[in-house]
This record gives structure tokens, sequence and C-alpha cells, in this order.
């Protein structure tokens, strides 16, 4: 093997690189959470009061829970709904080849390259002239029209790992095509459908210029952030922020969590049914 | 060994009545099997017939349609024209999940997500057995190919190159198949394990007396396991025989040449036998079928002889180039007299003070080691 030792001693510039990434991606944060610590009507650093008088504020009011409530209302189903239409379309994506299918993978992609507001203000005026009056509900359209090619191409890349002589050999097996998906395609593909639906939640979460033109009298967490921010700017603002930070890694360390939990349910069923097999030793024998 | 009757495999059936089977009807038999891609056809008017409890290896260069053929056999895809009959039944559209057949793949093609014993026990539970009931067959196919029973709750993304191959072969046993297919399983593995896997799989085909059919571009793995070769070129059988007499006795050029090195020389009937005019050769006495063709002569067919030795034909040259084989190696001699004629390809024992490149040497060869094939 390599002589290099496995652990170098000393910082090295590949150390040094990374923690100088990793400073620059979550700078912006903690300073988000020192103003949230003010009591200034505008954000100056440093403070003169230290105070968590915002966060006081903020969560013993009802906009705060209702706009998270909102958001997370949109969240949730631009999640399950992108992953319900992105699952058929990765697999026409990656998996069948027919005709049609490049131009297919590129007009699905297409949204993506759209300009946000380009693409709200286009669903405003198509909206309007449908007569549909925006709200939460519009958003979550808007939201899935640009977040479902993305989840999309999340499963595909995973399909294109995928080697189909697995569902052939399902098949071969005895299984149906339906049980082929079921047991075999489904399962491989798991990974990317539970990162993808973490990817349109956390997009749509987060999204600012399609909510701004689409969700009507409806409000989320990112436009009243935007809001208040260009008037009427309190130390609530970061505040609250701050709290919806932490609610979307609620939602990664949630997922997380679950597979965890996933993987040790499947440990210990296997291993249950090694003790059942052994404590009945007489059906071993066919 | 041989009296074994683990789980997932019927005893061997008895000689006599595999020999009436096989009599009766084959375990497959195709008519004028044919696999058209638009004007193309990979699999053009096959027929075939497989007995029952043969070891049967199709074996042909990549794009032979060898592939193409098998997967039709499995029921992974549709003949275009002509009947696939499995022990007489048109299976034709009778789709891979409702023939008593099993496929090991190429890719081998594991259910990574699942382990060992999950991917083993796969054809049972679509068959609706318990839990409990097919882990414990699944735990019987693992003594059979010979991998430990600790190793059911392994996830097969942890199996080493051997152990997965091992873990495909015990899953296409599950379902206890009339017939195993397997598409070139071993070609991506290394030499060794590649041997001590023939070896394995030869050794199941004995015990289980299934059906096998084999497909691979490796000569040396037909020659190996089979009872009976078939040999495809461009979506035709070109000579179906036992794997020794498919060497000795290639009815083409292309057999010849594909089953390993080989002269290939024009011959001419002549008034008073047969000669060879590229190496000035004659064979007194001797006739062809036909008035020209060509012969073929295997390197081992072509002796040294010791400085005045006698034999029906003598080609002397100059050694330019050897390959050792072993305890034996091969030469190329260049003939003396024209350089035009064609390099001679001969077998001298390999040992220290054997003629080397840059030497000169006396081959032998008879006319009945020859072998007269068409184009």
């Amino acid at each position: 093997m390599s002589a290099r030792p496995e652990t170098e001693p000393g910082l090295r510039p590949r150390q040094l690189f990374t923690a100088l990434v990793v400073v620059l991606l979550y700078l912006p944060i903690v300073s988000v959470v020192l103003a949230s610590l003010a009591n200034t009507r505008y954000l100056i650093f440093p403070h003169r009061v230290w105070t968590l008088d915002a966060y006081a504020e903020a969560i013993g009011q009802y906009t705060t829970a209702h706009l998270h409530a909102t958001s997370f209302k949109i969240a949730l189903v631009v999640a399950l709904i992108s992953v319900a239409l992105a699952i058929p379309g990765a697999l026409a994506f990656a998996r069948y080849r027919w005709r049609g299918r490049r131009l297919y993978q590129r007009a699905i992609l297409l949204p993506v390259f759209f300009p946000q507001p380009v693409l709200g203000l286009a669903l405003l005026v198509a909206l309007s002239a449908a007569g549909i009056v925006p709200d939460w509900r519009t958003a979550v359209f808007a939201h899935l029209v640009w977040v479902v090619p993305i989840v999309t191409l999340v499963i595909s890349i995973r399909l294109y790992g995928f080697d189909p002589a697995q569902e052939e050999a399902a098949y071969d097996l005895g299984a149906t095509r339906l049980q082929a998906f079921r047991e075999v395609t489904l399962p491989a593909i798991a990974p990317g459908i539970v990162s993808g639906a973490l990817f349109a939640f956390l997009l749509s979460w987060s999204n600012l210029p399609l909510s701004m033109y689409t969700t009507g009298a409806d409000t989320t967490l990112p436009e009243w952030l935007y809001s208040r921010m260009a008037t009427n700017y309190s130390p609530q603002v970061p505040a609250i922020a701050v709290l919806s930070v932490a609610a979307s890694a609620l939602a990664v360390v949630a997922v997380l969590f679950l597979r965890a939990l996933r993987r040790a349910v499947g440990r210990r069923r296997t291993t249950s049914s090694e003790a059942s097999t052994l404590a009945h030793p007489a059906r071993a024998t066919p | 060994m041989s009296d074994r009757t683990g789980p997932g495999f019927a005893p061997a059936r008895d000689a006599t009545a595999q020999e009436q089977l096989s009599v009766e009807q084959p375990a497959l038999a195709l008519r004028g099997v044919t696999r058209a891609f638009g004007a193309s056809r990979a699999v053009d008017a096959v027929d075939l017939e497989i007995r029952e409890g043969e070891f049967f290896t199709i074996v042909g260069p990549s794009g032979s349609g060898k592939s193409t053929l098998l997967r039709m056999l499995a029921g992974l895809d549709r003949p275009t024209a002509g009947d696939i009959l499995l022990r007489g039944r048109r299976v034709n559209d009778v789709p891979a999940n409702a023939r008593p057949t099993a496929m090991v793949f190429q890719s081998l093609a594991l259910f990574d997500h699942m382990s060992v014993g999950d991917n083993i026990a796969f054809a049972l539970k679509m068959r609706g057995v318990a839990r409990t009931e097919r882990l414990e067959r699944a735990r019987g196919l693992l003594d059979v190919v010979h991998l430990p029973a600790s190793y059911l709750d392994k996830p097969v993304t942890q199996c080493s190159g051997g152990e997965r191959q091992r873990v495909a072969l015990a899953r296409a046993l599950a379902s206890d198949p009339d017939i195993l297919f397997f598409d070139e399983p071993l070609s991506a593995i290394d030499n060794r394990l590649r041997k001590l896997l023939q070896v394995e799989i030869k050794e199941l085909h004995r015990r289980t007396g299934k059906t096998f059919v084999y497909i691979t571009h490796a000569l040396e793995e037909a020659m190996v396991m089979s009872d009976r070769v078939a040999l495809m070129r461009a979506g035709k059988i070109v000579q179906v025989a036992p794997p020794l007499e498919i060497y000795d006795r290639p009815t083409s050029r292309f057999v010849a040449e594909f089953m390993g090195e080989v002269n290939v020389w024009c011959a001419v009937r002549e008034a008073g036998g047969v000669a060879l005019p590229e190496l000035g050769l004659a064979f007194p006495g001797e006739t062809l079928p036909q008035a020209e063709g060509l012969l073929v002569a295997r390197p081992e067919k072509l002796a040294m002889l010791g400085e005045g030795g006698g034999a029906q034909a003598i080609v002397a040259g100059t050694i330019v180039d050897e390959f050792v084989l072993g305890s034996r190696k091969q030469i190329h001699l260049r003939p003396d007299g024209d350089a035009s004629r064609p390099i001679v390809f001969g077998e001298i024992p390999a040992t220290p003070d054997a003629p080397a490149p840059g030497a000169r040497v006396r081959l032998g060869l008879a006319f009945a080691d020859c072998r007269f094939v068409t184009e």
C-alpha cells in the first residue's frame, strides 16, 4: 500500500482550504445570528446590548407560526407532488429508450434555466388570464414548475447507476413487471427519491422569486423576510430568519434520522428471522 | 458428493429415464428461430436441439448473436420468426416469468439493496413461500455453492467477485428450474477464479442433472465444460459437435480458426495425389472431395523430425518466433524457398536444448492429420 501515513501532522494546504470554504459558507449565517441578538432598529455591529428579546417577541407572535405554517404547507405539498411526478419522469429520462427521449430530456430541464422572476411573472399572467386567484396553492404549482425538473434529475442520476438487468433478473425469477418494479427498481432508487424529496422541500421552503408573484394574499417566510428587510426592519427579522434556518436544518436531520432508523429496523428484522429459524428447527427440513 | 440431494434441486434423474426422454424429445428445440432488428438479423434461422441434462455451450465472437439467442430462449426477447419448443411445448409467447428456466446474467444483476439470503430467496418470495421457509432454502443453497451459512444476512454489495458469482448461481437454482442459462457469467473475473468456478459449475451440472445452456466468447471455457459446443457466426450456427470433435474436425475455416491457432493451406486435387502449391508440398496417393479447397492442420500435428526422419510431407525452414505453452512451445516457421510462402505453425517440446528462433528445423506432416474445410 501507500507509504504515506494515514494522518499527516500539521495543517496542510488541503485542510486550510477546506476550513476557508466552510468559514465562507457559514459566516453569513453567523452574521444573521449576531444581528438577531441586537435591540436596534437598524443593522449595526458590534452591538451595545446583547439580548434575546427579538426571539422572545418572535416566538410569542402569531405571525411567526403562521409564516412557518404557510411555508411548511407549501414545501411539503411540493415535495410530495414533485416526487410523484419525478419518479415516472426519471424513468422516462434515464431508464427507457424511446423515440423523442432526447427532446424530452432537454425540454424538461428548460424551466431550470428560466430566470425565476420571469417564470414567476409568466405564471402570474397565465393565472390571471385563466381567471385563477393566486394563493398558496398557485404557489405550489409555480414551485413545481421549477422543482420537478431538478428532482427528476436527482432521481435520474440514481437510475443511471442502476443495472436494468436487475429488472430482467427479477422478471426471469418469476416476478411480474409490477413486482419487479416494486421489489427491485423502487428500492434501488429509493435514496434518490429521498434526496429528491428533501431537495424539493428545501428549494420550496426558501424560494422567494416565484412566491412573490404567485402566493397572492398568502405570505411565505422568505417573502415576509424580504419585505420587512426593505421596510420596517427590526431584530425580529433576523430572529425569524434564524428560526427558519433551524426549521430547515430540522428537516434534514429528520430525514437522516429516519434513514438510520430504517437501517436499524432492517438489521433487527434479519436477525430476528435468524432467531426464529433457529427456534423452529423442525420447520427447517421440509 | 454425487448422491447429495440438498434443497434447491431435484436429485439427478436416473440415466435410463434420461436417455428415453432425450430420445423422445429434446429439452429445447429451435426451429428456424430468427430475430430481426430492422433489416439486420441478429439471429438468422437457427435450428438446434438441446438434449435433456446436457451441458450445451454456444460460443462465438462478440456480435455473433449468441446473447440475443439466449435472451429468446429465456423469454426476455421474442423471435420474429420460427419456434422455440421447451420439452415439445411451443413457448414463443410464454414470458420469462412463466418459463421453468432461470438465467445467470453477464452482469450477474444481483439485487444490490438486498442481503445474500434475500437475493437467493427472491424467486421463492415471488412464488409466495413464507419468509422463514425461503430463508431456510437459501441456507441450503449457500451450502450448494460453497458459501458459509453466515452469509445469509450479509449485504450482497459486501461480497467479493467470486462470492457474487456464487450468489448469482444459487439465486438461479432457487426456483428449481428445468433449464439454466448462463450469459458469459465468468467474463469479468480473473483467470484463477474463473478456472475454479468453471469446475464448480461443471460439478453443479453433474450434481443437479439439469440442462445447462452456456454462452461464452472464450473458447477454452467451452472446451472445458461442455458436452456439446455450437459455434455461432453472424447469427447462424456453423457447427455443432462435442468439444474435441469441433477442435479436431472443423467443417469450415471459420470454425478451425476460431478454435485456436491453425495452418490453412490451399489444396488442389491432382492425378497423382493432393498438392499444396503454396508450400510446394504433395501427398501422393491422397485425394480430396473437391477439385480444390482448403486444408487445415493444428500446430501440434506438425512435429519435429530428426535429420533424415520420415513423414508423408516435410516442411523445412527457420524458426522466426516461439510461444511457450508449458511443456511444449508453438513455433512460427518460415519455410525454405520462395519468400511468399506462408508462415507455418508447428509445436515442439519446450526443453532447454530445443531449437530456438533462428534455428533450422524440419517438421513432418501426415495427410490424415489435415482436415478439408470450406471457406
